[in-house]
């Protein structure tokens, strides 16, 4: 096992007022987070709130305009931990004309795994996501969710203490998005930490935490529970608007 | 069939075709570079074909008059197809071919316009040329020219022909053909389309997938991807090189003096470049269709700047600046060079290192633009 500097102690994430702006818009604005190890942690807010931009941003795929940011105690961009981060984006982003093993073997020699782990984490991570029967199929012959599947397959292989997912459930069936979530709770289980981006406010409540995202600001922070109760609302949705009436910002 | 439907359908795609300013200037301006490098460059004659002379010719006096040929066919022989540079030693001039400085030597001896006077059924004027006849349009260009100064010195009667040309060639033969001088080029020039291609069509698409967004997500640096990338394309193109040359010289009996491992490493060096051009195109690319609209960008200045069919000394002197632009000029002439002429890896330096800066400067920029794709 590789020795795991910091992993008992210090948040997941942190971020002091992040900053980042594409020209006029500004998809972060003084964002201050802190996401606790071991906890699904759910990123909340409409398409254009800043969500996906935070989780770049914290890989190091994009640079923050101002402000900075801790991810699993080193600053961005993590190049010290990257190997302990697992990263699954909105797009499939595996390829179509490799096998199901073949894109898996490409990410984990990316990650520096040994190919004896790769061979043995294959067959754990595939058990997983119920496609061992497809391994040697060419992703293109997969249908949508076993795609999705494989994509996910793929950011766990090398079995990171922080992931990171974009949207896991858009398109995916009511059956498969049970079952990962059932999956997120086991990996938390196991001390991992589940940063996840959603805009389905139900799926939220799953989540040990939330952080409410309006046009990048932090609307709140908190387990979903207390958001409802705080905005005396019936679901995380009511919450939401009234967040952002609150602020005066309601579009439409 | 509606005719409302039809209308919808053209009135859709003249639209999209007026949002891609891009796909407009292509229509627009890719056939006028055609047509222009086309016109300034194909089937030009050859000139400034650089020749060097040796003249130990005398005159002559024979009665009234005093004849001296050497002289007559020089004249003659002023213009654009051949630049003369007069040359005292013949060895020194010999050598000038040896290391392609000059395409050719004449040499008169010192008993030339004598013999020609005088000549008897067994002595002739005898004009000795040294040709490096690896280029048969220019060798047959220097040849032709002085055929034409020879009978015009004589007056037109050439008759029973008093002056014999005398070859010697330093590179290639009479037998050279066409095909011989430009199969080294083609081949070059087949390298560079699938490469470049390849690579432009492999990043855009990965671009387009999220794929380069997910590769930067792991440790993979800029680096890494554009060599894995680079060396991946560089198996492709070994095997299309081993192809295209096979196929030469088996199907058209490709003449090959020099070392094919040589001809082998510079197509690979060549290639090499290739991608990381086609890497860095990539960047100007959103698309699948924007990166087809590069092939032409890439192939006509190759087709016709390069000396790969014409030679370099039929292209305009305007534009001949630019033929040192473009990269097949050097791995063209640097296969040429080794396949026709024989020559090693020291006398192609000049080649192999354009070639070599070619193959860091495209696959550093590459380096450099590919990760702001992600």
């Amino acid at each position: 096992m590789p020795r795991r500097e910091n992993m008992p102690t210090g948040p997941a994430v942190t971020t002091t007022g992040l900053a980042k702006r594409f020209g006029a818009i500004e998809a972060l604005r003084d964002l201050t987070l802190e996401v606790p190890r071991g906890a699904t942690f759910g990123l909340l807010g409409p398409n254009g709130a800043g969500k996906t931009t935070l989780l770049r941003v914290l890989l190091g795929l994009t640079k923050p305009t101002s402000g900075s940011a801790l991810v699993l105690g080193h600053p961005i961009p993590p190049k010290a931990v990257r190997t302990r981060i697992g990263y699954l984006p909105q797009d499939l982003a595996i390829y179509q004309d490799l096998s199901v093993e073949e894109n898996l073997a490409l990410f984990g020699r990316l990650e520096g795994m040994e190919e004896e782990r790769i061979a043995k984490r294959t067959e754990e991570v595939l058990k997983l996501v119920d496609l061992t029967g497809r391994r040697r199929d060419l992703v293109a012959k997969l249908s949508g969710g076993m795609r999705r599947r494989t994509s996910l397959a793929a950011a766990l292989l090398h079995d990171p203490d922080l992931l990171l997912l974009d949207e896991p459930t858009v398109g995916v069936d009511p059956e498969l998005r049970a079952a990962f979530w059932a999956f997120f709770a086991t990996l938390t289980g196991r001390g991992k930490t589940v940063l996840i981006t959603t805009h389905y406010m139900e799926e939220a409540m799953k989540c040990d935490l939330v952080a409410l995202l309006h046009r990048g600001s932090l609307l709140v922070r908190d387990a979903p529970s207390a958001v409802k109760a705080a905005t005396n609302s019936a679901n995380l949705d009511d919450a939401f608007l009234a967040l952002v009436r609150a602020r005066g910002e309601v579009d439409r | 069939m509606k005719t409302r439907r039809v209308l919808a359908v053209t009135r859709k795609s003249l639209a999209q075709f007026r949002h891609d300013r891009r796909t407009l200037g292509f229509v627009i301006g890719m056939p006028l570079l055609m047509v222009l490098v086309f016109g300034y460059t194909f089937g030009g004659e050859v000139h400034d074909v650089r020749t060097l002379v040796v003249n130990d010719d005398q005159e002559v006096p024979l009665g009234p008059t005093t004849f001296h040929f050497a002289q007559d066919i020089l004249e003659n022989l002023e213009g654009e197809t051949l630049t003369l540079v007069a040359a005292s030693d013949l060895a020194a001039a010999r050598e000038e071919v040896r290391a392609g400085r000059a395409w050719a030597v004449l040499h008169f001896p010192a008993n030339f316009t004598e013999n020609v006077v005088n000549r008897t059924d067994n002595e002739q004027g005898i004009l000795d040329i040294i040709l490096d006849g690896s280029s048969p349009p220019i060798a047959s260009a220097i040849l032709g020219r002085l055929r034409a100064a020879i009978e015009e010195a004589l007056g037109g009667s050439a008759g029973a022909a008093p002056i014999a040309l005398e070859r010697d060639y330093v590179y290639g033969s009479e037998d050279t053909r066409f095909i011989d001088s430009f199969a080294p080029g083609v081949v070059a020039l087949a390298v560079l389309m699938v490469t470049t291609i390849f690579s432009v069509i492999i990043v855009v698409r990965e671009k387009s997938a999220g794929m380069l967004e997910r590769l930067f997500a792991t440790p993979l640096t800029s680096t890494e991807l554009v060599f894995g990338h680079a060396l991946a394309l560089l198996v492709i193109a070994f095997l299309q090189s081993a192809v295209v040359l096979t196929a030469a010289i088996v199907l058209f009996q490709v003449q090959v003096v020099g070392s094919l491992v040589l001809a082998f490493a510079l197509l690979l060096l060549f290639a090499a470049g290739n991608q990381g051009l086609g890497m860095m195109l990539s960047a100007g690319a959103r698309n699948e269709l924007q990166a087809v609209q590069l092939i032409p960008l890439i192939l006509f200045p190759s087709l016709l700047l390069t000396g790969v069919f014409f030679p370099l000394e039929a292209i305009p002197q305007a534009l001949r600046g630019l033929s040192l632009a473009v990269p097949l000029t050097y791995a063209g002439d640097a296969l040429r060079s080794v396949m026709l002429r024989g020559w090693g890896l020291l006398e192609v330096g000049g080649d192999l290192l354009a070639l070599v800066a070619y193959a860091g400067l495209t696959l550093g920029g590459a380096t450099l633009l590919i990760r702001r794709q992600a």
